[in-house]
């Protein structure tokens, strides 16, 4: 832009070119209308003149065009190209009316004439035709389409299409085993001339080799822990790692005897170790409650022996007092009611109360309450915490990543923050593939807790917008992958599902042995698999303060520096327990820590330590580079309005929210990026020498920044596409039913949670 | 482990100084620093009985502004600095003869969302003097004595007093025109005693017209104009109910003056908003006042529902309630959802959507609601904040609220009570904290739209009560003239005004001409934490409003590099060409195009 080149893109390359008539002529009256498909995407099933709804009220701006099912994705083709301006980011691998099978929550049949509606399912029949589909999308989408001028009969086998394909018999049909194997074979050439890193440009750590584990206990100077390989071909336990870590004091041999005692062999594992030595370690529970005293000790003397004081460390069993499975999935499906389900004006009188009765944010506190309490063991006590629970799979893994992202600073950069969901969520075997039900097989084990972290997340980034290098863009955009199957990290349940099915994968396309799987099946962190390295830029926060955070530069780890201990001489001042105050503490803790939310302030009472420990790092301004505490009184746990209303027009801020900052932050940063860049270039030169003609900004596909700095006056710069929503869209994207009088209508009307599969399928005809 | 709690008011504070003279007698309160007129009363050792840190030992100092508290422990450092024009309600705690600790004393209410209570020694009446005292200088109005804005002897370079000029504001509009004239027939408040002297009404009609329909409007708030469309020529007019009673009384020079400002842009309707709910503008009709029927040809009512201003009262105070001292816990968004309080400004908003939506659209509007004075004032202020671009910038608010609610009769000392110990008084209530907490939605909404920031409106309200300034007392301009504020005492303008950066919002974006509408929907709406919850301590940690904080850290680093790349431009050209030397003036050096374009302004 600086040495006069054409302007390069700004967010206005995703809009359709401005009045070109150009396009006008080259586009021919009648357009084939044909689907963009991936590499090995077939078309199922099709069907022409539906009408997909845009506004509720008014069929003003439906669009015309032809539906299509592929083996990936539902697809709208719109008969005239979109005149709309469109503010979303520009997916790679979707188009702007495409929804991935796999986001698919429930396909919903009607027939107004008839007064009927149904739920498909795989192989279901349907008795009529339906004159409409609604699509209720994992991603909260509500998307609509009408069957008046569509031929019946197509109409009807595209929704059982719809149907049938979205619930796939097997994991291997999901649509990643297919695409991920053409696409390697496809692009060998440009990998080979590439030689693309693991875990996308960033080098995120995937943890499944001992390297990775080896790096993160030097970051963390654990000196007594040590990567342990006894898991090696999953000999002790299918979910865990092959690779772990463990105390330095504790010998394979045991390990390999204690580990039959624990629910599906899931020893203590290192998760992360604070600057003075105690360790945050997560297990599940032992099963054999004979053995259970002995190896106990055994286990907890060595992890006592690891810390450099020698002190014991507190046990918190994370299933007693934390919400249920069952409860966190129950209050996401009410939240959801409550944005984008529920008619908006009807809602508005008890908004307050509707969301406080979901239990969304109660549990996003919770959690949250928890893991600071483990912040002022680890740091506040120097004590090591073991977090427990059944299976170690799900809690623990909510838990353990928020204690890191609070303690350490390394985290909360995007390279640390993808590392830490690798380390305590895929390698840990958090069971995405059950948990986002990507089978549809069984809704009981469905449950939105990587969202309910997420969520967490953006809580403190609200609280701390300066201390995250990435954006809520990001969260969201992170959490709408989770419903595109492509990408192998939110697909399995476990590490050893993991590798089976990815080596056979590499049998069956005829990968050659000793590939890296994070090369030929690739993560989502690999973020140019869905967008373009402008967009990309989105998820850069400008406001971040990432100095002396440890970063992954050129294989090299640079050394972790952590900001002065400002509490410790307090809290070891004032508190009046012994310095080991062990087991019998965390029993005690272990009461008072978790469901019971007292008020903040109860001078009255005698003051906790903890308590103590949380005014006195209250009391000081918040250092973005060292601990970080959120605040938890309920009136400041927000609603994430970007994820929960993005799609709701009618919460829609035009020309307002909070892009209105991002986009002047990041203008700002840009230019300082600029600056920085031609200082750096006289700085190059040496005294009296004659610097370079004219210094000039880094090449544009470099810079950081989604908004370039632009000269004063230029009136592109007006953004006149900024919504609350930004950078998403509502339009076309939630489209209620029109809920008047029709019977379809009364039935939604009382519904009262979000429609489940049984409760509809009892109710069709 | 030092805790500093609370030294708020200082910190936005910039003209306080310091006095030293009495710094060895008093310790603790050595470093208070007193306002030029602002004397010493007495001090005293109390116990501060904090709702965060428990039972503080300090000292407290009562002025004739302020009451001072500094602990003695360090351990918690707690510092209270609270003017007493905030103070509604002392009151004795406990008798001689009470038991348990700490349980005699003073229990102290505030305006501002807290309560202040200090344990004394029992024995020898320790606290007799010290309520007293404190009583009569919290209350001079209740003790004949004056307020202390006509005490304060501060100076300021500049005299907020001239911020707004009515002649002057209505030129700006672009008024007089061809149809609509400027009056000072109310020039001695003989028209109309709470409203300004000068006023705008349509061209056509005559100053006997004025006069009628001054009979049939309450306490004589005749339509009056309040903003003009400067395109579309469509007008906000605002005015009082008109006094149909129960009789259902008509008045045809109201019903012709009303018809005269529609026709003044030839629209076919015009659209009254009635502020109130429907059922209470019936309900006036009992005491003479009642809302336009059908006789008005050409004119449709529309009914905001917005609640008057005892409802607001217990609101607020419901507000009060769940967040102070401490939030409430078990059931916050139904306890929040039972105040009502974010409803009542929704409502607010809406009405005034709908009014700026109508006036964009072309259509005149009239507003009333009873008195014209309170509602009516939300509702104009507001539809004029979103219309109009001017009122977004940190002078044009100044504007705006001396237009509006100061010069158009808002009853500021009956609303606050200013001096007055009278803290039942129904007259009570929080009107302007709704506005300027609906203004504080709006920032939330479109950050980069408003000049000012956070802090402005902080200090507006912190101003609103402490009786420093002279801007909001008394009820109306006639008042005003009687007691001489604008000579005798300081316009808050004056403060904000000669240290305006720390009230600018970095982020602001001048768009001129943009409508702004907020989405008044409970989605959006939040409570202010900042404002309603600033007490409380864990609050004070975090940085007020950290994006903007940051946003000026970055600004700041951005003109050192722009100075740093200056200079070495400089020495470079100086030592390779002396035509180049030339250019280095300030903001020049534009010898590689990158310079000039990087000229951004802040």
């Amino acid at each position: 832009m600086f040495s006069g080149k054409p302007l390069k893109p700004t967010f206005k390359c995703y809009l359709p070119p401005v009045q070109t008539d150009v396009n006008k002529t080259i586009e021919p009256p009648l357009r084939k209308l044909e689907p963009r498909l991936l590499s090995g995407e077939i078309v199922v099933n099709e069907v022409n003149f539906v009408k997909k709804c845009i506004s509720t009220d008014n069929s003003q701006d439906d669009l015309w065009g032809k539906l299509i099912c592929t083996n990936f994705k539902v697809s709208f083709i719109p008969q005239d190209p979109p005149q709309k301006q469109r503010t979303q980011l520009f997916h790679l691998l979707l188009g702007e009316h495409d929804i991935p099978l796999t986001c698919l929550d429930q396909v919903v049949t009607v027939n107004d004439l008839k007064g009927k509606k149904k739920i498909l399912s795989s192989n279901q029949k349907l008795k009529f035709n339906p004159t409409e589909l609604i699509l209720y999308c994992k991603d909260l989408r509500i998307i609509r389409f009408c069957f008046d001028e569509a031929g019946p009969e197509s109409a009807r086998k595209v929704c059982l299409a719809i149907a049938h394909y979205s619930h796939p018999a097997d994991i291997q049909l999901l649509f990643g085993f297919e695409y991920q194997g053409r696409r390697y074979h496809e692009s060998k050439e440009e990998r080979l001339r590439s030689s693309t890193q693991r875990g996308g440009a960033l080098q995120v750590p995937i943890f499944d080799r001992s390297s990775d584990w080896d790096r993160e206990i030097k970051r963390t100077s654990a000196s007594e822990w040590r990567v342990c390989s006894v898991n090696q071909k999953y000999a002790i336990s299918p979910s865990l790692p092959e690779h772990i870590v463990v105390p330095a004091s504790l010998a394979d041999q045991d390990l390999k005897q204690y580990s039959s005692f624990y629910n599906d062999g899931r020893i203590p594992m290192w998760c992360w170790s604070n600057r003075d030595g105690s360790a945050l370690i997560r297990m599940a529970n032992i099963t054999d409650l004979q053995q259970q005293r002995k190896i106990e000790q055994r286990i907890f003397s060595a992890i006592r022996k690891s810390h450099p004081q020698d002190s014991e460390a507190v046990r918190l069993e994370l299933d007693k007092g934390l919400p249920t499975i069952q409860e966190i999935q129950s209050a996401f499906a009410k939240i959801r009611q409550i944005c984008v389900l529920d008619p908006f004006e009807e809602t508005e009188e008890r908004w307050l109360s509707s969301i406080e009765n979901s239990r969304w944010l109660d549990y996003v506190r919770v959690f949250l309450r928890q893991s600071a309490e483990i912040v002022y063991l680890l740091d506040g006590r120097n004590v090591s915490v073991i977090l427990q629970e059944e299976e170690d799979r799900d809690l623990n893994c909510v838990v353990s990543s928020l204690v890191q992202l609070m303690l350490d600073p390394h985290y909360r950069s995007l390279t640390g923050f993808q590392s830490l969901v690798q380390k305590e969520w895929v390698m840990a075997g958090h069971r995405f593939l059950d948990r986002c039900n990507h089978l549809k097989k069984n809704d009981r084990e469905e449950c939105p807790l990587f969202t309910l972290f997420l969520d967490c997340v953006w809580q403190m980034m609200n609280q701390y917008p300066a201390a995250f290098e990435f954006t809520e863009a990001y969260l969201t955009v992170l959490s709408d992958s989770m419903w595109i199957p492509l990408f192998s990290t939110f697909l399995f349940n476990s590490p050893k599902q993991r590798t089976q099915l990815l080596t056979d994968f590499a049998k069956n396309k005829a990968i050659p042995p000793g590939e890296d799987p994070a090369g030929f099946f690739p993560a989502v962190w690999e973020w140019s698999q869905q967008f373009s390295t402008k967009d990309q830029t989105l998820f850069n926060n400008p406001m971040y303060v990432g100095k002396g955070s440890a970063r992954v530069q050129n294989g090299e780890v640079k050394t972790f520096r952590r900001t002065k201990k400002v509490y410790s001489s307090t809290v070891r001042g004032t508190s009046s327990l012994p310095a080991n105050g062990l087991k019998g503490n965390g029993e005690r803790r272990r009461s008072s820590l978790v469901s019971e939310l007292k008020p903040d302030f109860s001078p009255v009472k005698v003051e906790s330590p903890s308590d103590r420990f949380f005014r006195d790092w209250f009391s000081q301004p918040a250092d973005q580079h060292g601990v970080l505490i959120p605040l938890l009184m309920p009136s400041h746990v927000a609603l994430w309005k970007l994820f929960f209303l993005r799609w709701v027009s009618e919460a829609c801020i035009p020309n307002g929210g909070p892009i209105t900052t991002y986009h002047k932050l990041s203008q700002l940063v840009d230019e300082i990026d600029i600056l920085q860049s031609q200082l750096r270039q006289y700085k190059g030169s040496s005294p009296g020498s004659t610097p370079l003609p004219s210094p000039s900004a880094p090449p544009s596909n470099q810079r950081r920044m989604y908004f370039k700095a632009t000269p004063p006056c230029d009136p592109s710069t007006v953004p006149d596409v900024f919504t609350s929503s930004f950078p998403f869209s509502p339009v076309g994207n939630l489209c209620r039913r029109n809920l008047q009088g029709t019977p379809i209508g009364k039935f939604l009307n009382g519904a009262k949670i979000w429609l489940s599969t049984e409760t509809l399928a009892n109710d069709t005809v | 482990m030092a805790s500093p709690v609370s030294v708020y008011s200082n910190t936005r504070d910039p003209q306080i100084r310091t006095t030293a003279r009495d710094s060895l007698k008093m310790d603790l309160l050595a470093n208070v620093s007193l306002l030029p007129g602002e004397e010493r009363i007495i001090d005293k050792d109390v116990i501060y009985i904090c709702p965060f840190n428990g039972a503080v030992k300090g000292k407290v100092l009562i002025t004739n502004y302020r009451l001072y508290f500094n602990s003695v422990d360090l351990d918690v450092l707690v510092s209270l600095d609270v003017p007493l024009g905030a103070i509604s309600r002392v009151e004795k705690m406990g008798g001689a003869s009470s038991r348990g600790e700490n349980s005699y004393g003073l229990d102290i209410t505030c305006k501002d969302m807290r309560n202040l209570r200090f344990a004394l020694k029992q024995e020898g009446h320790s606290r007799r003097d010290l309520f007293e005292l404190l009583f009569r200088y919290a209350f001079p109005l209740s003790h004949g004595s004056p307020l202390f804005a006509y005490l304060n002897q501060e100076k300021f370079p500049e005299n907020g007093w001239s911020i707004y000029k009515p002649v002057e504001e209505f030129r700006r509009q672009g008024l007089p025109n061809n149809k609509w004239r400027i009056t000072f027939i109310n020039k001695n408040y003989e028209l109309c005693d709470t409203y300004p002297t000068v006023l705008a009404v349509p061209f056509k009609s005559t100053e006997e017209d004025l006069k009628r329909v001054a009979t049939f409007r309450s306490r004589g708030r005749i339509p009056v104009l309040s903003w003009i469309h400067r395109e579309n020529k469509a007008v906000i007019v605002r005015c009082s109910q008109p006094l149909v009673g129960m009789s259902g009384k008509r008045n045809k020079d109201d019903e012709r003056y009303l018809d005269l400002i529609r026709e003044a842009n030839d629209t076919t309707k015009l659209t009254i908003y009635d502020a109130r709910p429907s059922v209470n503008a019936v309900a006036n009709k009992a005491t003479g006042g009642g809302y336009e029927g059908d006789e008005y040809q050409n004119a449709e009512l529309v009914f905001l529902d917005i609640q008057n201003i005892h409802v607001m009262r217990e609101s607020l105070k419901k507000l009060k309630d769940i967040v102070y001292p401490t939030v409430e816990e078990s059931h916050w968004l139904s306890s929040l959802e039972s105040t009502h309080w974010l409803e009542h400004i929704k409502l607010v908003l809406s009405g005034a959507i709908q009014v700026a939506d109508k006036v964009s659209g072309g259509h005149s509007v009239v507003v009333h609601c009873s008195d014209g004075w309170d509602r009516t004032a939300q509702l104009t202020s507001l539809a004029m904040l979103m219309l109009d671009s001017h009122f977004r910038t940190l002078r044009g608010l100044q504007v705006l609220i001396e237009k509006e609610w100061i010069s158009f009769g808002h009853k500021f000392a009956s609303r606050i009570g200013h001096g007055d110990k009278n803290h039942t008084d129904q007259d009570r209530s929080p009107i302007f904290v709704q506005f300027i907490d609906c203004v504080w939605q709006m920032t939330k909404q479109f950050p980069t739209a408003f000049e000012f920031n956070e802090n402005l409106l902080l200090t507006i309200l912190d101003h609103l009560y402490s009786c420093r300034f002279g801007t909001f007392l008394y009820n109306c301009e006639s008042a005003r003239d009687q007691n001489e504020v604008r000579t005798k005492t300081l316009s808050l303008w004056s403060l904000v005004n000669s240290k305006m950066e720390i009230y600018l919002n970095p982020f602001y974006t001048p768009e001129s001409g943009r409508v702004l509408y907020p989405v008044a929907s409970m989605r959006h709406l939040e409570l202010w934490v900042t404002y309603y919850i600033r007490w409380n301590p864990r609050i004070q940690h975090q940085q007020q409003s950290p994006v903007e904080q940051r946003y000026r850290e970055l600004l700041a680093l951005r003109d050192e590099y722009l100075k740093k790349l200056e200079q070495l431009q400089m020495s470079d050209s100086s030592s390779t060409s002396s035509d180049l030397a030339n250019s280095s003036a300030p903001n020049a050096s534009s010898s590689t195009p990158p310079k000039k374009y990087l000229r951004t302004p802040l």
